[in-house]
């Protein structure tokens, strides 16, 4: 891009919109996985969904790749930059459009943060139930790009069963409107579609989401176990038996200790092997009869101890330990690759022993905090990104488990997405066909293929399928 | 993992390379010039990129790098946050230190940083100049002109413009060496307090520091001051200059040593009422190699120094008087940053308001209290517009409590409210947690008492 390209585009979102010094840009290199790091020509802040598209025509024009960006706070570089490419950051676009309080919903701009959503409403005893651990710093449309999950996606679903309409630019700059007034979308469901598209299909820029009602009742639990193992099987028993609490967690020994080290100490025992926290909630007889069951599975699976939470103060103080974790692991090592993968619920106690293995065979440091309820499991593992070997050991861990879950009937990705950093294994998970497909899907929304090029589905597949429709070899099309 | 001190250069490379930050954002929201700007430059995990990439010799220092570095408020809310427990307030003193190595100040700000930093805080009796000055300039119109018209350093002088009426020379005494306990008190609640009484603060906030005194003696203290200890280099080490913040640090730790000459026991408590002084005063060791034996002093300093209401809120509760102060509207607190994240002393100063029946006005919270009015130390001189910028959407969260009276505990926030205060034209009158507490204990303490005492019976 010329000079004159960049005073266009800082006469769209102003002086404060454009970051282009050499050194400014520099955090922008890296999402949540900073072990892959790409400095962009350009980061461009719009306020307005008008400004975004603005923007996006003149990219179009322009030809130049396009990189969304939410908080960055992202763990499979869904938002790392590409090269001569530019970033559009959600930062300043986080007002609070509309709450209706009546019909349950609010209409946001993409960029406000996940936490702000519920803060907003609480007041009227609704909240936003998607809860990424990050929900502090990570942007509702990056939520939607990821189609983001959370502890209590348990009980209440993941991002896209909250999501009633979007409001997304175009890879040319069009302004497309997908907010429907009825829950029940008409026709077909583009929302649905777009939700978990990882930046390949547009811009998310304003956002309808369904609000909850807070329950009457809530009851968080903490159960200490003295392994892992006992831990995993209470979850499994607990599912098993078609107990439904609203989420179940479980943190292992070296997270309980990097936790406990930190300001989001919680209580959780140091000397635990693994501790389960749950949580109920409803009404009052619903709470205390599955509180009384899963109370009696802990003690069939040998929990040493049982924690109720008091009050408010002590249920938050439980929950922000488990999500302070994954920052927590910086007191272990400098880096850190974390995991995501699902397995059949049924499957998670041996799969669990199957990562320590792998982690011991390569000799790295394991900690190991997951969604047991969803069996989304969060392999840490502790690195240090100076030492090659040890990056090249954890990249092949990285593999070996996400493989191995879906050996055991699972998925690559349980809430993180694929961006960069599972684009191998997709290959692994789908046949050809499917990812062919999927590319045609893809070209609908963006066919010069300049949104977040080289993410989610793997480009050999990509390009395959276009030589299919357009007669012309892979080579062509790469040249 | 990480080196236990951060104090040089080198150490700050060691630091930034084998980081424990790994890139969370928990600290995004926190930030108060990412909340403004919406760049992750400038924000905590940003800063420590940059720091990070500088120390990985991915990038080369420049004016952009070091403009973020002085962006920062060092207001220490990402370390309130932070679960890897990152310590931005060290690696911030030692980045600005070192960051104008290759790259010299100019002239004039050199010598602007002397004057004020090697000459003014440290001396008394330049302070004591400075401050007559300061009033000759207010009273006979200097200032004001000098805002508008002159030639050089125009945001400077509008600044100082900026700062409360400093009163005369009678009311700007020092306190006297010795002032001994109002009434009568259970004797564990006799004892002898050392006060801080600071170097901008007798000038600008004499009434504050003569508050503070009058409660702690109220409260059955024996308050002594002392005349050597003047500035405790806070400013300094947060503005990169950590060779005057250790010269400081080794004469305040000489001041408060015992000896018999002065009234400082090893045991006696050092009580403080600006809060970036109490956090700096507490956290002298770090300027200092742990071999080296000033280290050692200055942890020995560090266990005596209490804030002001970290010493007053146990005692309170203990006697429990019956304390009123009946006010026309309703009052909100708005807590320091150095207090809330540098000290983490967050109850104490709630308890205290909570100890006053403020008649039918109750008290009220003010959204954000934890977060920065843009004070930070002399950030509201520096970097003027940045600095409204920031206390813009507290004055907001101010106009929205219905408070008419503000309440906070430390000299650099009540000056930066009340310039904000008088920018909006809103009617809120600002006060330290002390004056507060002091009007109420003067209401509330029996007549009969006081004249028994003033009569030195």
């Amino acid at each position: 891009m010329n000079a004159k390209v960049h005073s266009e585009l800082r006469a769209i979102v102003g002086d404060r919109g454009i970051v282009d010094s050499p050194t400014r840009i520099v955090p922008y290199e890296s999402d949540g996985l900073a072990i892959l790091r790409q400095r962009p020509e350009l980061v461009l802040l719009p306020r307005t969904t008008e400004e975004t598209a603005a923007c996006m025509q003149v990219l179009h024009r322009e030809g130049v790749p396009i990189v969304p960006r939410g908080a960055g706070t992202g763990l499979a570089g869904g938002a790392t930059p590409v090269e001569g490419g530019v970033v559009i950051g959600l930062a300043r676009m986080r007002e609070v459009l509309e709450l209706n309080v009546e019909d349950r919903f609010a209409r946001v701009q993409a960029g406000l943060v996940n936490a702000s959503l519920t803060r907003a409403c609480e007041k009227h005893d609704l909240f936003y139930a998607p809860d990424p651990s990050s929900q502090r710093a990570c942007t509702l449309g990056g939520n939607i790009a990821a189609n983001s999950g959370g502890p209590h996606c348990f009980k209440y679903g993941n991002t896209t069963q909250h999501v009633l309409g979007l409001v997304i630019v175009t890879h040319d700059g069009e302004v497309l409107e997908l907010t429907e007034s009825d829950v029940e979308p008409l026709g077909y469901d583009l929302v649905g579609l777009f939700v978990g598209s990882e930046g390949t299909f547009g811009i998310a820029t304003e956002i309808k989401l369904r609000l909850v009602r807070r329950p009457p009742v809530v009851e968080t639990l903490l159960a200490i176990f003295t392994d892992l193992d006992s831990a995993c099987e209470t979850a499994t028993k607990m599912i098993a038996r078609r107990l439904e609490p609203s989420a179940i967690e479980i943190l292992d020994k070296l997270t309980i200790q990097a936790v406990e080290d930190s300001v989001f100490a919680a209580g959780y025992p140091r000397e635990a092997g693994a501790v389960l926290l749950t949580e109920v909630e409803g009404l009052e007889e619903e709470v205390s009869a599955t509180s009384e069951d899963i109370r009696a599975i802990f003690s069939e699976c040998g929990a040493i101890e049982v924690r109720t939470a008091r009050d408010d103060a002590e249920r938050l103080s439980l929950w922000a330990g488990r999500k302070g974790a994954f920052g927590a692991m910086g007191r272990v090592a400098p880096d850190l690759y974390v995991a995501d993968a699902c397995v059949p619920r049924t499957k998670l106690g041996a799969m669990v022993q199957q990562t320590v293995e792998i982690a011991k065979e390569l000799n790295l440091r394991l900690a190991t905090v997951f969604h047991a309820g969803d069996g989304n499991l969060h392999p840490n593992i502790c690195y240090d990104r100076r030492d090659q070997d040890e990056v090249r050991r954890v990249l092949e861990a990285g593999r070996r488990i996400l493989e191995s879950c879906v050996d055991a009937g699972g998925s690559l990705s349980g809430e993180h997405g694929v961006g960069l950093e599972k684009l191998e294994q997709m290959e692994y998970q789908f046949a050809a066909e499917d990812l062919a497909t999927m590319c045609l899907v893809r070209d609908v929304w963006d066919p010069d293929r300049r949104l977040n090029p080289g993410k989610l589905i793997p480009l050999r597949a990509c390009m395959e399928t276009r030589a299919a429709f357009i007669g012309k070899t892979p080579q062509d099309i790469a040249r | 993992m990480s080196p236990a001190k951060i104090r040089t250069s080198e150490e700050l490379v060691d630091y930034a390379a084998t980081l424990d930050c790994i890139h969370c954002g928990l600290c995004l929201e926190t930030c108060p010039t990412y909340q403004l700007t919406g760049v992750e430059t400038s924000s905590p995990r940003g800063r420590i990129h940059l720091m990070r990439a500088v120390a990985e010799n991915n990038l080369v220092p420049d004016d952009a790098y070091r403009d973020e570095m002085e962006f920062c408020l060092v207001c220490r809310h990402c370390e309130s946050v932070c679960p890897a427990g990152v310590r931005m307030g060290e690696m911030m003193s030692v980045a600005r230190d070192s960051m104008h190595e290759d790259a010299p100040r100019s002239l004039g700000v050199r010598l602007a940083r002397w004057l004020g930093f090697r000459v003014l805080l440290p001396n008394r009796a330049a302070l004591r100049i400075s401050g007559s000055l300061l009033r000759f300039a207010q009273k006979s119109g200097l200032l004001r002109w000098l805002a508008e018209h002159s030639p050089v350093a125009r945001e400077q002088f509008a600044a100082l413009a900026a700062l409360p009426t400093v009163a005369p020379a009678n009311l700007r005494r020092m306190l006297p060496a010795r002032s001994p306990a109002i009434g009568s008190h259970s004797s564990s609640q006799t004892s002898v307090v050392s006060m801080f009484e600071g170097c901008v603060m007798p000038e600008l906030y004499s009434q504050v520091n003569r508050a503070t005194e009058t409660v702690l003696t109220r409260l059955g203290a024996e308050v002594c001051t002392n005349p050597a200890a003047v500035c405790c280099g806070a400013l300094h080490a947060h503005n990169g200059d950590l060779a005057g913040a250790r010269s400081l640090a080794q004469k305040l730790i000489n001041a408060y040593e015992p000896r018999e000459s002065t009234e400082d026991s090893a045991s006696t408590p050092i009580v403080v009422n600006s809060a970036g002084c109490s956090a700096h005063m507490k956290e002298l060791a770090h300027l200092f190699d742990s071999a080296d034996p000033w280290h050692a002093r200055a942890e020995a300093l560090a266990k005596r120094i209490v804030d002001f209401s970290e010493y007053v809120a146990p005692r309170l509760a203990e006697e429990q008087p019956d304390l009123r102060l009946d006010l026309s509207a309703p009052i909100t607190w708005d807590n320091p940053c150095h207090l809330c994240h540098g000290q983490s002393i967050r109850e104490q100063p709630l308890d205290i308001l909570r100890s006053i029946d403020f008649g039918s006005n109750a008290f009220v919270e003010l959204e954000g209290s934890e977060s920065c009015c843009g004070s930070a130390g002399i950030y509201s001189a520096l970097r003027p517009q940045d600095s409204a910028d920031i206390l813009d959407p507290k004055l907001d969260a101010l106009k929205d409590s219905g408070a008419k009276l503000l309440i906070t505990s430390n000299p650099g926030c009540q000056m930066q409210w009340q310039s904000g205060i008088r920018r909006r034209g809103l009617d809120v009158e600002v006060k330290h947690l002390a004056e507060v507490l002091d009007d109420a204990l003067s209401r509330s303490v029996p007549e009969s008492e006081l004249d028994a005492n003033e009569r030195g019976e």
